[in-house]
């Protein structure tokens, strides 16, 4: 399985610009999360912004705030892209465990992020 | 958006939104980690609320206390047909902030007292308590205080005169269906100041001309229905676009001078009959009607048919036309997608005249009528044709061109039809040597047998169906090891063999067991796992003919089983235990049961 934890780099705007194909998605409290294009691409609203041409700044930058969105959830959501990656391809199945106390949240974060 | 379905497969392409929903919807324990987060249940976005409260009802999760922690998110909820619901759950819903559209129909512990609750609610504008009996006219006076109210359903209630008539304070109403309550004349008069009204329903009421003369003060009006009253006269209505006329004597829809044609789209009178039926049709707007629904009218000729160039959908079943009439039906056929001929005097002739004619068919039945083999060569020439119904047919898989002659086969003409889809040829002659070319149908997902000549090599032949999903394979001379031998193909998800009495439970277990992932229906299966809550089962197992049933019950008689052995299933379940059984149904058909598109059932 493609290792889902996503690094959590700091001081790291340089490099970022340079590995194309990735993207930051911030959370509330300033966490960086680094994923593959790809992966982020699963997101519907993150797909829009990534592909309209020139329309979002995020689009220029690759890097999307979510100051709505904490830190614990918005890493449920990276793991989520890559484990979406890996077994929409394939006939392979397995559940994607969500722990009762954050199904609310995980929920309106999914649900803003059309995925 | 479309970010929360009802439903859920549980396959790959499931989204992390419903798989929330389903994780926070899984037991009482889950619930009970988040039901306490109140400030998330407060910002939780209407639709998400609603899919959520949705997944609760359906998995029998809910309860008064715990409908409580919705009252700042829900907007809408369909609580239709779950008997818990009482005063208690509607006192917490009256509290709801936000609440829209409130479904309770065939709620039967909804009373006129707990409908108290509702009273002033300020946003509501969709309320449904149809068929909730114990609604009277006590309940109504509760009712008519929301203002807001848009859309109210009030079928088959205890409403009299005296509380159809406080209605009329609700003057916001746009759709109001009063159907099945013994309203008279009086009372539709009092109704008249709803003149924002676009969709009446007042089937079987007392409502007679003069009352129907007070419909033409709704200008709006688009959708009404007067089945089974004694209307035989409509005033002009201008917007009418959906109209139920059945079981009425129907002398115009188009009452007065005038001159304006009425704009209907659908157009439903089964069983009704008809004064002057060229005048009653020459009234509606020749392009505008696209569903016609005559089923059950005894109709001689179909000259009426001659401007109705759009139709789509048209439905003459029981109406003893003959082939005579059927030119009529291939003059519109270019856009027509659904043909019933069910249950009508014509014979293989009329396929050969239709033939050519009805490019866009899409689901043609015949069922029940005289048809034979020199039908399906024509059939074959209607391009489009997904679903066919053929059963109860004089077809038997072959034609002679005379008596001791050569056998043709019939059957493999239809294999041109690339999108056939469902095909009925339940209750025909047919035997087992004519089964084979059914197999190389290639989009074929749906077929259904049922003949005292088939066995089973019949079943043998249909391995090779390469997108067969469903086989009803019913009342067959099936043999244990004729089960045991088939090769199911490899998309087979549901196999009924309900009716096939020389099996034996131990065989169906069996086969289960080899193939898990497909649904079996036999009466003996059913027997043997009480606890698996099947879907359909149940019902089936009362519509076999008692005689057969007999003859189960003598097979079994001798076997192990027969300390188990039930025919009839209410006499295994306590009450509750039915109730448990009827909520995991309805579980089962929301979370997998297997869903055929409409347009994929057996043609009724």
């Amino acid at each position: 399985m493609a290792a889902p934890a996503p690094a959590q780099h700091r001081e790291a705007e340089e490099e970022a610009e340079e590995m194309a194909g990735v993207v930051k998605l911030i959370s509330a409290e300033g966490f960086e999360f680094f994923v593959d294009k790809k992966a982020a691409m699963v997101s519907n609203t993150l797909r829009n912004m990534l592909t309209s041409p020139g329309g979002f700044a995020e689009t220029r930058e690759g890097e999307v705030r979510f100051p709505e969105i904490s830190t614990a959830i918005l890493e449920k959501i990276c793991q989520y892209f890559y484990w979406s990656l890996h077994y929409s391809s394939g006939k392979e199945t397995a559940e994607f465990p969500i722990e009762p106390e954050i199904t609310l949240e995980l929920m309106m974060a999914a649900n803003y992020l059309d995925t | 958006m479309a970010a929360v379905s009802g439903s859920s497969d549980g396959g790959s392409e499931t989204r992390l939104v419903d798989r929330c929903i389903d994780a926070a919807a899984r037991g009482p324990a889950t619930v009970d980690a988040w039901r306490r987060q109140r400030r998330s249940l407060e910002r939780l976005p209407g639709q998400l609320a609603d899919a959520l409260l949705q997944r609760l009802a359906a998995r029998r999760l809910l309860s008064p206390s715990l409908l409580e922690v919705f009252r700042h998110s829900v907007e809408e909820i369909d609580l239709s047909g779950n008997i818990a619901v009482d005063a208690e759950w509607l006192a917490y819903l009256g509290s709801f902030r936000y609440l829209r559209v409130l479904k309770l129909a065939d709620c039967k512990n909804v009373n006129n007292s707990a409908v108290w609750a509702l009273s002033g609610m300020s946003t509501l504008k969709e309320l449904v308590l149809s068929r909730c009996s114990r609604i009277s006219d006590a309940g109504i006076k509760h009712i008519v205080s929301i203002d807001s109210l848009e859309k109210l359903h009030l079928s088959e209630t205890g409403l009299t005169d005296n509380g159809v008539t406080l209605i009329s304070a609700l003057q916001n109403l746009d759709l109001l269906d009063l159907g099945g309550i013994h309203m008279t004349d009086k009372t539709l008069r009092s109704l008249q100041v709803l003149t924002r009204l676009e969709h009446l329903d007042i089937w079987g009421s007392e409502i007679t001309n003069e009352g129907a003369s007070v419909l033409k003060a709704f200008t709006r009006l688009s959708f009404l229905n007067v089945s089974w009253t004694h209307v035989t006269r409509l005033p002009p209505l201008p917007n009418l676009q959906h109209l139920n006329m059945s079981n009425c004597t129907i002398h115009s829809i188009r009452d007065g001078d005038s001159e304006v044609n009425v704009p209907l789209e659908k157009f439903t009178v089964c069983a009704a009959s008809f004064g002057n039926i060229f005048e009653v049709f020459s009234s509606i707007q020749g392009s505008s009607l696209l569903y016609l629904d005559m089923s059950g009218c005894s109709l001689s000729n179909l000259h009426i048919f001659e401007k109705m160039k759009h139709i789509e959908h048209l439905d003459l079943s029981f109406s003893r036309i003959t082939d005579a009439a059927i030119q009529h039906v291939a003059n519109i056929g270019m856009n027509l997608r659904h043909l019933s001929l069910k249950n009508t005097g014509i014979t293989s002739q009329a396929p050969c005249i239709l033939a050519g004619t009805v490019p866009n068919l899409s689901s043609l039945s015949l069922a029940y009528t005289e048809i034979d083999d020199s039908a399906l060569a024509y059939i074959s020439m209607m391009p489009s044709l997904r679903v066919i119904d053929l059963s109860h047919t004089s077809i038997k898989g072959f034609t002679c061109v005379e008596v001791n002659s050569e056998k043709i086969p019939s059957m493999p003409p239809l294999e041109h039809l690339m999108y056939l889809e469902s095909l009925n040829l339940e209750d025909t002659a047919l035997s087992d040597e004519v089964i084979p070319p059914l197999a190389s149908f290639r989009a074929i997902k749906y077929l259904y047998l049922k003949s005292d000549f088939l066995s089973d090599p019949a079943l043998h032949a249909l391995s090779s169906a390469s997108n067969l999903t469903h086989l009803g394979f019913c009342g067959n001379i099936l043999s244990d090891s004729g089960l045991l031998q088939f090769v199911p193909p490899a998309k087979l998800r549901v196999l009924d063999l309900s009716g096939c009495w020389i099996l034996t439970g131990d065989a169906v277990s069996t086969f289960c067991k080899h193939h898990p992932v497909i649904e079996v229906t036999h009466e003996l299966w059913q027997e043997l796992q009480p606890n698996s809550g099947g879907t359909s089962q149940v019902h089936k197992s009362r519509q076999l003919p008692k005689a057969k049933t007999e003859a189960v019950n003598r097979q079994a008689g001798p076997s192990r089983l027969s300390g188990i052995f039930f025919v009839d299933e209410r006499i295994k379940y306590s009450r509750e235990e039915l109730m448990e059984l009827q909520h995991l149904t309805e579980l089962n058909s929301v979370m997998h049961g297997v869903h055929l598109p409409p347009e994929l059932w057996r043609m009724g």
